[in-house]
This record gives C-alpha cells, sequence and structure tokens, in this order.
C-alpha cells in the first residue's frame, strides 16, 4: 500500500491526509477480492521499520487503523471474512487498539469465505529468526528440520504460499514483507498511488497474474490461492 | 441435577468429593444465589460484620473477591484430599491475620470459632432455603446428608474449634437461637444491601460498557437486595427495619423457581458456576486438573459465542475514554490512591488496605506459609513507614490528600523488600533471574493469563524491583499489577 505520502504531496496535503485517502481504497480492494473469489488477502499496513517515521505521523498512522477497524467490523463480519493479524508485538502498539485488534479476530476467527491478514508491525525475517529461535527452544535436531518443519513455526501456519503480490506507485522492492511466504510468488507493479487504487486496478492485476506462465521450475502451473498487496 | 436426586446417587465414603451434594452444589450458578443470601446472615453476626467492614474488598471489588471465593470453595470439596488441606490451612492463616475492634470497641477475630460455625451454619442453611424456595425441598435423608457434609466442611476448617449441634434438630434451634439473640442490625449489612448491588462495579466483561451496566444494574440492583431481604428469617428482617415491599415475595419465588428450572431444563454446562464467571470474566480461569479439556463442545461453543458477542459489542459502542485517559501510562495520585491503594473503598488508607494487597498477591500465587510470612511482614513495615512519613494528622490513617501531597516518599526500603519477596516467589530456580518459563509461570499462576509471545524477556532482580517501584512510586499502569490491584 505505497504511495499516501506522495499522494498528499502531489495535493499539496499534510503526508497523514494520505494515510487517511488511503481507507477507501482498502476497503475496495477488500470488496474485489471478496466479489473475485480470492480465498486469501494480505495487506502490508505498518512494517517494523515503519516505527522510524515521525511520532505525530505513526501517532496518526495508529488511530486511523484503529477508527478503521471499528467502523468496518461489522460489515466484514457479515461477509463471512476472517481478519487475523500478522506482526502486532510492539508495546508501542497503544492497548486500546490491541484490544480492538483483538476482538477483531476473537469476532471473525470462526468466518471462512476470505481471509484478510493485515500485516500490522510486520517484518518478514522477524519472523523467520522467531521460528528459528522457536526451533531451538524445542531442542529439535538440525537433521529434523525441514521446510515444511520450518513453516510450521511461522506465524499463522495454515497460510498458503503467497501467489501475487501487488506493489502500487511504481515501487519494486520486497521491503522486509512476508519473505518466506513469497518464494514463488508473481509479482506486479502497477503504477497508480495507493489513495488511488481501485477495484479496476485490484482486476487489472488479477488479469495480468492469469496470463502469467507460473511453473515453478516444473511444467504445470497450479490454481492461485493467495494474494498480497502491499 | 436436582438436589435431591444426589440422595440417590450412592452413599460415598468421602463426604466432600466428587460423590457430595455440596460438590454438585458449588458447581452450580445458584450457589451464587446461596452465597449471596448467607453473606447477608454472616455480616449480622457482629464479630463477623465488624471484620466484613473493616477488612473486606468485597464493596469495592466485588467480582475479584467472588473469584476468589469461588475458587476456594471449590478447592474445599476437590476430589483430592491433600488440596482441600492445604486450602483450609490457607484460609485459616488468612482469617487469623483479620482482628481488630469494633466501633464500640468489641474485639473481633476472623478465625474464631463460634463465628466459623455460623458461617458454615448460614451456607447450610441457605442452601436448604434455596431448595425450598425453588420449590424441591430436600427431604429428610438428603437433608441429613447435606447437613454431615456441611459438618465435614467446617471440620476440615476447624478441627480443634467449634462445631455445628450432632444432629438437624438440634441444628434448627441453634440457628433460631443465634437469630434471635446473637444477630444485630449491624452496619455491614447495611453495606451489602444498599451499596453492594446499587453501585457494584461492571464485571470484567462489561467494564468497557459503563452505560450499558449502569442501565442494567439500576433495574437489577433494587430486584437483587428485595430478593435477598425476602428470602431472610422475618424476625432478623423487623430487626434490620426491612419493610417488606409489595410484590418482593412473589418476585423472590419467581427468582429462585427460575434458576431451578434453568438448571433443570438448561443443558448441564450452561448453569454451570464455571461458565458463568468465564462469561462475566474472560481471565477466570476454572480448576482444572492438568490439562483437561476446557469443557463439552457445548460449553466450548458457548463460550466461543460469549466473546465474539462481546468483542462485537465493544467495537460497535463509542469508547468516551479511547484517545485520553485509557492511552496515558501516567494515571493522577488521586485516581490510583482510589483504584489501587484504597482497597476496601472507604476513602482512606490505613492496614486493612495494605493487608488486602498482601492477601491477593499470597491468594494469587498460593504461597506457602514462610513466603506469606514474608510477605505480610514486608507489608507490615511499609505500613508503619507510610504512616510515619504521610500521616501527618497522626490520626492513624492515610487520607487521598496526604498521600497526594507526599508521594515522592513512596520509594522507601520496606516498597523494596516487597518487591524482592515477589521476586523470590517467582525465581523458582534460585538462579537470580526470572527467566522466560518463570515470567510465564508467574503471569499464569498470578493472572490467569498468558503474556503472548513476548514474554522473552528476562529480568533481573534489580529490573523487577525497579518495575514494581514504578507501578507503587511512580503510578505507572502495569497490566499485570492493574489487574491484581485496581480492577474489581
Amino acid at each position: 500500500m505505497d504511495g499516501n505520502g506522495r499522494w498528499a504531496a502531489q495535493r499539496a496535503l499534510p503526508r497523514t491526509e494520505g494515510h487517511r485517502a488511503a481507507e477507501a481504497a482498502v476497503i475496495d480492494v477488500i470488496e474485489a477480492a471478496h466479489t473475485a473469489g480470492v480465498e486469501w488477502l494480505s495487506l502490508y499496513a505498518f512494517s517494523t521499520e515503519n516505527w522510524r517515521r515521525p511520532a505525530a505521523e505513526v501517532d496518526v498512522l495508529l488511530r486511523l487503523v484503529r477508527r478503521a477497524i471499528r467502523k468496518h467490523a461489522l460489515s466484514l463480519h457479515t461477509r463471512g471474512i476472517r481478519c487475523r493479524f500478522l506482526g502486532v508485538t510492539d508495546p508501542r502498539i497503544p492497548p486500546a487498539l490491541a484490544r480492538d485488534i483483538a476482538d477483531l479476530m476473537a469476532l471473525t476467527r470462526d468466518n471462512r469465505r476470505m481471509t484478510l491478514t493485515v500485516a500490522f508491525d510486520h517484518g518478514g525475517r522477524r519472523d523467520i529468526v522467531e521460528a528459528a529461535r522457536s526451533l531451538i527452544r524445542d531442542g529439535v535436531p538440525a537433521e529434523q528440520v525441514t521446510e515444511e518443519s520450518f513453516a510450521r513455526r511461522l506465524p499463522h501456519p495454515d497460510m498458503p504460499e503467497v501467489d501475487l503480490v501487488i506493489r502500487t506507485s511504481g515501487e519494486q522492492r520486497i521491503s522486509n514483507f512476508m519473505l518466506w511466504q513469497v518464494a514463488y510468488a508473481e509479482w506486479v507493479f502497477p503504477r497508480v498511488l495507493w489513495p488511488d487504487f481501485r477495484a479496476g486496478h485490484f482486476w487489472e492485476c488479477l488479469e495480468v497474474y492469469r496470463r502469467r506462465d507460473r511453473r515453478f521450475g516444473a511444467v504445470q502451473a497450479p490454481a492461485p490461492t493467495g494474494k498480497g498487496c502491499r | 441435577m436436582s438436589m435431591s436426586d444426589a440422595t440417590t446417587a450412592g452413599t460415598d465414603a468421602d463426604p466432600l468429593g466428587p460423590g457430595s451434594m455440596l460438590y454438585r452444589l458449588t458447581r452450580q450458578t445458584r450457589w451464587g444465589l446461596v452465597a449471596t443470601r448467607a453473606i447477608v446472615l454472616e455480616a449480622a453476626h457482629p464479630q463477623i460484620g465488624a471484620a466484613l467492614i473493616t477488612n473486606s474488598t468485597f464493596v469495592a471489588h466485588p467480582w475479584r473477591r467472588l473469584r476468589n471465593t469461588v475458587l476456594s470453595a471449590q478447592r474445599m470439596v476437590d476430589p483430592d484430599i491433600r488440596v482441600r488441606q492445604r486450602e483450609a490451612a490457607r484460609l485459616n492463616r488468612l482469617h487469623a491475620r483479620i482482628t481488630g475492634t469494633d466501633a464500640e470497641g468489641r474485639p473481633f477475630n476472623a478465625a474464631d470459632s463460634e463465628a466459623r460455625a455460623w458461617v458454615v451454619a448460614t451456607l447450610f442453611e441457605s442452601a436448604v432455603t434455596m431448595c425450598r424456595l425453588s420449590g424441591e425441598s430436600l427431604d429428610g435423608p438428603a437433608m441429613d446428608r447435606l447437613y454431615a457434609e456441611f459438618q465435614s466442611f467446617l471440620a476440615l476448617m476447624d478441627p480443634y474449634g467449634g462445631k455445628l449441634p450432632p444432629t438437624l434438630r438440634e441444628f434448627w434451634r441453634y440457628y433460631a437461637s443465634v437469630v434471635e439473640e446473637r444477630l444485630e442490625n449491624t452496619e455491614a449489612v447495611h453495606v451489602i444491601l444498599d451499596r453492594l448491588f446499587a453501585q457494584v462495579p461492571a464485571p470484567p466483561l462489561l467494564r468497557d460498557q459503563p452505560a450499558v451496566w449502569a442501565a442494567g444494574r439500576a433495574l437489577a440492583g433494587p430486584a437483587a437486595t428485595a430478593i435477598v431481604v425476602a428470602s431472610l428469617p422475618e424476625s432478623l428482617r423487623a430487626r434490620l427495619g426491612l419493610a417488606e415491599l409489595p410484590g418482593t415475595r412473589t418476585l423472590m419465588h419467581a427468582a429462585y423457581l427460575s434458576t431451578r428450572l434453568a438448571t433443570r431444563l438448561l443443558p448441564e454446562a450452561w448453569t454451570r458456576l464455571d461458565t458463568v464467571m468465564t462469561m462475566l470474566d474472560p481471565a477466570y480461569a476454572p480448576q482444572r486438573n492438568g490439562d483437561a479439556p476446557a469443557g463439552p463442545p457445548v460449553l466450548e461453543g458457548l463460550r466461543r459465542g460469549v466473546s465474539k458477542a462481546g468483542a462485537l459489542l465493544r467495537l460497535l459502542t463509542p469508547d468516551p475514554e479511547t484517545a485520553t485517559a485509557g492511552d496515558s501510562t501516567v494515571r493522577s495520585a488521586s485516581r490510583f490512591f482510589s483504584e489501587v491503594l484504597d482497597q476496601t473503598g472507604d476513602g482512606h488508607l490505613d492496614w486493612p488496605d495494605l493487608a488486602a494487597m498482601a492477601r491477593e498477591i499470597a491468594t494469587r500465587l498460593d504461597l506457602d506459609t514462610h513466603d506469606e510470612d514474608r510477605l505480610f511482614a514486608a507489608f507490615a513495615d511499609w505500613w508503619r513507614e507510610l504512616q510515619k512519613e504521610l500521616d501527618t494528622d497522626g490520626d492513624g490513617r492515610i487520607t487521598g490528600h496526604e498521600y497526594a501531597a507526599a508521594t515522592a516518599a513512596m520509594a522507601g526500603s520496606a516498597l523494596i523488600r516487597i518487591a524482592e519477596v515477589l521476586f523470590d516467589v517467582t525465581d523458582t530456580d534460585d538462579d537470580q533471574v526470572i527467566d522466560a518459563a518463570e515470567h510465564r509461570a508467574l503471569f499464569r499462576t498470578a493472572f490467569d493469563h498468558d503474556p503472548g509471545g513476548d514474554a522473552g524477556e528476562r529480568l533481573t532482580r534489580g529490573e523487577f524491583v525497579r518495575r514494581f517501584l514504578g507501578f507503587m512510586a511512580g503510578r505507572r499502569h502495569s497490566g499485570v499489577y492493574d489487574q491484581m490491584f485496581a480492577q474489581s
């Protein structure tokens, strides 16, 4: 979800206005993915590195997230969307927000139509380090560590591998996003800034993905399952 | 299962174990009706009333008190006899520390044998009354059996002390004579009837919904008082100056009857006390044996449903506190005084407040005699220190004003000793560091709460003490200590 700051700068608005405008794009994309039958949608909202931004901006972001959760909780739930969060461990997260996050997860945990994973205070490397730590703590012998057993130690191990990553605003970096899960992902880089990203753009990205020949080093491409938006 | 069915459940040699009527009763939600009525009868006893009014935290922290009481009652009828003996010993130590003199200068002692026998008597009589009022009177053998179980209960608590009369016939004479001759119109009775139900703070589930809770309480509070009053012995009611309002007897019968119907008709898991407690207080952890499952699927389903409903309610209702007080880590001295220090809720700080804190820690951490003594000694030192430094008008207690005026003096050496006792009991392997496992154990046993994934930090003695002092003196919010002392 890149480009909020540039979107605001183009309009001579403070950066925080860009974050405010991003909410509409988030809701539009969730709705579009839901209609398209996407079963796994992940949004990269806030990285472990984003804490380095100015305190006032972080503060506004945290408030916006909280407001969005409270505003859309019911409609997400009635659409059968299971909401999960990835990360969310930093003590700087205000208790009120942490409680709303926990409540949203509790409310929607039995929904199965689509799983929305919000990466918030997320870092792909941190997840990998945590998984390694848990193996060591449990004294698992080195030869028993396989890709599968390692993956089971990652947060939300039921999440399938990512099929498609959409990174808006023309940025072409991974930026520490679900490093393990994106191993075979297809990447699409639309130039549109995130606050302007709408259902139509999402459909275009899906179309690009459908035309790609995914071989995973083999011959036949399996059916798509997961999408990531960042 | 109804109470009278229990007579046919076989004559178990163990009067308090899983086969007993008492065991079943303490696991039903209607035990709450029994306990509430019994506490009014207890409060009218001058000794118990004085102990309650000066030492008890049940008005300020009723939900915490209820949880402790429920857990304790369940331990007293635990299948394992060692658990029962340990709990009885703990209760005895706890009560032995509650002594003093009442407003008229009469001494009281919570370990007094006569007073204890009366507590057990009121519980038995209230159980019998509950059965009668809900339309399923106990027959002779069932009542004999229940009485024998309560006698064993008292014998476990007080093996060398007072006893209940040997036979039921003598019991009723004893009961009538205590009601006629011993019970008084105590302050404690009126605190319970007038303040407890009218001012009971929201249970943890509804803590974020003060408006919802206040609206419900405005209706349910007076009704609860009326139901309890109507079920009291008539002569006592007259002495307490509690006139019977029209319709209250009908209301009371309806209430008792509906508890019976609920117990009969609803799935057993729904009317279980554990279920209700879990709904009201998500942090409540029912006592389980080892890794036994949380309950049957229907109960798990209900619990999930309730947790979802609670989550939705919290997400949908506006919460005025969010951006202001709720997020701040520092609170005012006066809020700290009323939320944490003034445990008895009487507006000033004195020994019973600190004793209540020590009791809460000892209970949650299930300390043994040695550690409990150390903890109480440390708290007593702290009290002397506070008195010396803060009690400027020398009246033996500290007002919120005196406290706020001199908070800098809080980080004294006595407070550090309290933190050290806490550290020692948590540092089970004595390596002078609280590691992740010990940290988790402290949270789990003391706070019924899983600290989550980020409990990997190691706390040295200095850091642990620093954090405790930060909470007690610097008045920093702390999830851990807030849960223990501040929440009701």
